[in-house]
């Protein structure tokens, strides 16, 4: 086959991915910007909104859009569980505690993920209909165009949430200084157990997204997790921006990678951009406006 | 002849001028003060002159070698030893060793060597170990060297960060208020050792807001004020200099008016 | 009667004392940072014939199996205490270096003929080679950030490895590598095995001993306090982070190797993140800046994963939440916390004692 005609196929498929790992880097940032915590279980949520809903359509038999809505809802309250269970018993512990911790409840979430619903890979339907759209002759899911959608979506109620909402200024105080921040009576706790609910919901949502995509196992969490991470780093870390930014780069390198290396490498790309990012602008592409404070 | 010598630095903080071409000279053997009031950019110029920031203009000479952009513990190798206003003693390590491993440089010894203790390594240890004991000695704190330096009080952690300065065997001493938290007493033992340092040799650059020591002991004073260096001299001078009056008093002022904005 | 009461005291006080003593002998100092007038003591010499005994006492080649892999981890965990202990920098890729130990130790045995004693030299020096490679330029980094940067290497290593089949064996790994043989002394059986790694390990303790007791150690702690003070006093803090990864670095090599004579096998699935955490987490679970920590870490995670193991599909759930509650009850450090706890106790019996009998 022609080079020429599989890119821009490539292309579409590196934008999709893009996107969601672009959503899963928004929920890694919406922590950050509360409270200076990485939570390495972020891709668990994803893993397990997908997980969630494929177990209420097909075990319970509820509509897609209700068991949808029911696993941002369980995710959610895992997230919140998350905090309550392991972060806040940990605030004053040190960086490489709460990473293992972090680590420990990701094992934990993927493992018993594989308890509850079994170890075989799962795949929704896609909730737009199995039609091809076809633009210019590169054909695409409308599941892609949706998946766009959503994730520009999120990213607006993210950017309304954190600049015009009294809510996001007390985050981000509470992450820039803890303890002024505590000082003007905003509980510090309080933001980081809301930033961690809102960060699993998006989540979820991104799992719900993936999932008609491509086979959801217990173990891919992980992966996901570890890439919407990178996503955020590459764009810029601590910018919601930048996420989405790093997620459409990184997705469009990964695939595009896939035309001129063997497909056993694709994971590995992913990490060499992080290291590149990392050793010659370890702010991002857009910049940080965390990297100089306290922990980064 | 001039052991330091800074050349028009000016440095820049998102816009806020921290420093404005200042120039002045350190002589050997002597006890150069810098004042100013809070903010006048002190302590930026000890960052500037010891390389953990870069000047955006403007050159430093130690010893007539250019220092402006090596790297810090290239200047300390060369001869600067400092100390810093927010104290960074190493807590989790005792009195002693704080000092000893300011003489790291100094010490022969690598990773295999020391590993297997290798004859030479003991030895080193011992030597450094009775220089260290000698020098907390001189400053007063060898009754603590076996304590950890994170029980010692705010003052004596202050006494000890000036040992491990001196630890590395420094032709200049940069201190950056040495005095503070200090009570009287012991301000007046540190100048009595400031003294004995000078007459051993050690040429010493300091901050200093504690006026009636700064007068004592200083032989130049100079004088910054927001950025600019506004007066330069002999105790006597600096003492009846308008522009230091005038920079003291309307300083007072301007920080009323900012408080309120 | 008030004299007979003082009398008790006297005589409990010297008991709690002497007991407090015995444990002083046993449990491991919880701040073994360097001291000037450290030396070897006499729980050191408790230590040796704990190790040299006990397999000994235990005939169960289970048993034995088990201690020769909890001697290889705590030798990584030795290794990485160094990096994470005491220069007070994270990485989570120091299962690769483990790896790179295995799989040098296996490629130089198995292909190039060379006798296992000099493989596990080349190990140790190949991984710390690469961790020179990869530290030069990923140091610069701090906390999370280096973090990220470390499993992000430890992640290419594994997929390297696998996707390199005709030099490294691919997922399916290399297979019959020989055991470990000085001298034509071949260490065949897990009891042969279990002196060699201990005593390989002993050998790392006493130099691991030595260095943070020396100008290297010192440098080390002081890199983790502060880095401007360190620089101020013409330490080169970079060049210290690089040495103490290398060591790292070397240390997980040479366990490499002996884990590939021991095991026969190398399999890329050993070395991922899972063994990382694994390794962080002993020394967590030893205290942070403390020599024996890592290894009772060590003893205790093998152990404590050896016993999951027998509930299966639970296990890995399991382990999370042991983890975690290891983490949140044990923050600096098993040895740290029991060690306060029961010197707290023994004194608390000693008061109520005296509580009681002064209320009479």
């Amino acid at each position: 086959m022609e080079l020429l005609q599989i890119i821009p196929q490539f292309l579409i498929s590196g934008l999709t991915f893009g996107a969601i790992y672009g959503l899963v880097a928004l929920g890694f940032v919406t922590i950050a910007r509360a409270s200076q915590i990485i939570n390495f279980a972020q891709g668990e949520f994803v893993m397990l909104g997908g997980m969630v809903t494929f177990f209420f359509i097909k075990s319970v038999h509820l509509p897609y859009l209700l068991s949808a809505f029911l696993a941002i809802g369980v995710v959610i309250g895992l997230g919140f569980l998350l905090h309550l269970l392991v972060i806040y018993p940990l605030r004053k512990a040190s960086l490489p505690i709460l990473l293992l911790a972090t680590l420990g409840a990701s094992l934990f979430l993927s493992s018993s993920s594989a308890l509850f619903f079994g170890t075989l890979p799962k795949a929704l339907p896609p909730f737009s209909g199995k039609d091809l759209l076809e633009i210019g002759g590169v054909s695409f899911s409308a599941q892609s165009l949706f998946v766009l959608i959503a994730t520009f979506f999120v990213l607006f109620l993210l950017y309304i949430l954190s600049h015009h909402t009294h809510l996001g200024k007390a985050m981000e105080a509470s992450s820039t200084d803890p303890l002024g921040a505590d000082l003007c009576g905003i509980s510090r706790h309080l933001m980081t157990f809301l930033a961690f609910g809102v960060s699993s919901g998006i989540g979820a949502l991104a799992g719900i997204f993936i999932t008609p995509l491509f086979y959801v196992s217990y173990h891919s969490g992980t992966l996901i997790g570890l890439k919407g991470f990178i996503s955020a780093v590459i764009g810029g870390w601590g910018k919601y921006g930048g996420a989405i930014l790093g997620g459409f780069i990184l997705g469009v390198a990964e695939s595009l990678s896939i035309a001129f290396i063997p497909a056993g490498y694709k994971d590995g790309v992913a990490f060499l951009i992080l290291l590149l990012i990392l050793y010659f602008r370890p702010k991002g592409i857009l910049g940080s406006p965390f990297i100089d404070s306290r922990r980064w | 002849m001039a052991l330091l010598r800074i050349q028009g630095v000016t440095k820049n903080y998102e816009g806020v001028k921290a420093l404005d071409q200042v120039s002045f000279e350190v002589k050997q053997g002597t006890i150069k003060g810098l004042m100013g009031p809070n903010g006048a950019g002190k302590s930026t110029l000890f960052h500037l002159i010891s390389g953990i920031e870069k000047p955006d203009l403007g050159k430093i000479f130690f010893k007539e070698k250019e220092i402006t952009f090596l790297k810090p513990h290239e200047i300390s190798l060369m001869g600067i030893g400092r100390t810093f206003q927010t104290l960074q003693v190493w807590g989790n390590m005792t009195v002693v060793e704080n000092v000893m491993t300011a003489m790291h440089s100094r010490l022969r010894g690598g990773v295999l060597s020391s590993g297997l203790w290798l004859p030479w390594i003991k030895r080193e240890e011992d030597r450094a170990m009775k220089e260290a004991k000698e020098i907390l000695e001189f400053l007063g704190l060898f009754g603590r060297w076996k304590w950890f330096a994170g029980q010692l009080s705010y003052s004596e952690q202050r006494i000890l960060e000036i040992g491990r300065a001196l630890g590395t065997r420094p032709e200049l001493l940069l201190l950056d208020e040495p005095a503070a938290g200090l009570t009287y007493g012991e301000a007046k033992d540190l100048s009595e050792r400031l003294d004995q340092l000078r007459k051993k040799g050690i040429t010493i650059l300091l901050i200093e807001h504690h006026m009636g020591m700064m007068m004592e002991i200083a032989d130049e004073i100079a004088v910054l004020s927001n950025g600019i260096l506004i007066a330069e001299g002999t105790p006597e001078q600096i003492r009846t200099h308008p522009r230091v009056i005038e920079a003291y008093l309307k300083r007072g002022r301007e920080g009323c008016s900012e408080s309120e904005n | 009667m008030v004299e007979q009461i003082h009398k008790d005291f006297r005589k409990r006080d010297i008991l709690y004392s002497l007991a407090l003593w015995l444990l002083s002998l046993i449990l491991p100092d919880p701040q073994l940072h360097y001291r000037s007038e450290y030396r070897l003591r006499w729980r050191d010499l408790f230590y040796l014939l704990a190790i040299l005994l006990l397999p000994l006492l235990f005939s169960d080649p289970h048993f034995h199996h088990l201690m020769v892999l909890a001697g290889i981890h705590g030798i990584l965990a030795l290794g990485l205490t160094l990096f994470l202990g005491y220069a007070g920098q994270i990485s989570l890729g120091h299962a690769a270096f483990f790896g790179i130990g295995t799989y040098t130790t296996a490629i130089l045995t198995t292909r190039h003929g060379w006798p296992p004693f000099l493989a596990f030299w080349a190990s140790g020096i190949v991984a710390s080679i690469f961790a020179y490679l990869i530290g030069k330029p990923l140091l610069k980094l701090k906390g999370y950030f280096l973090a990220l940067a470390t499993l992000g290497f430890g992640e290419i290593f594994l997929v390297l490895i696998k996707e390199s089949a005709s030099f490294t064996g691919g997922v399916i790994g290399i297979f019959g590598i020989p055991w470990f043989s000085i001298a034509g002394f071949v260490f065949d059986t897990y009891l042969k095995q279990y002196y060699l790694v201990w005593i390989v390990l002993i050998g790392l303790v006493l130099f691991t001993k030595n260095l943070i007791r020396s100008k290297v150690g010192r440098a080390y702690m002081a890199v983790a306090t502060t880095e401007d003070a360190t620089s101020s006093v013409g330490i080169h803090v970079s060049r210290i982070k690089l040495e103490a990864f290398m060591v790292g670095a070397f240390y997980a090599g040479l366990a490499g190797s002996l884990f590939a004579c021991v095991m026969s096998t190398a399999t890329p699935e050993t070395f991922s993140l899972n063994l990382s955490v694994l390794i962080v987490m002993m020394v967590i679970l030893g205290g942070m800046g403390n020599l024996y920590g890592p290894i009772v870490g060590a003893l205790i995670l093998t152990w404590l994963i050896d016993t999951l193991a027998q509930y299966q599909d639970y296990s890995l759930p399991l382990y999370g939440v042991i983890l975690i509650l290891l983490l949140i009850f044990f923050p600096d450090g098993l040895g740290t916390r029991l060690r306060v706890r029961l010197i707290y106790l023994i004194s608390y019996w000693g008061r109520k004692k005296r509580r009681e009998k002064v209320n009479l």
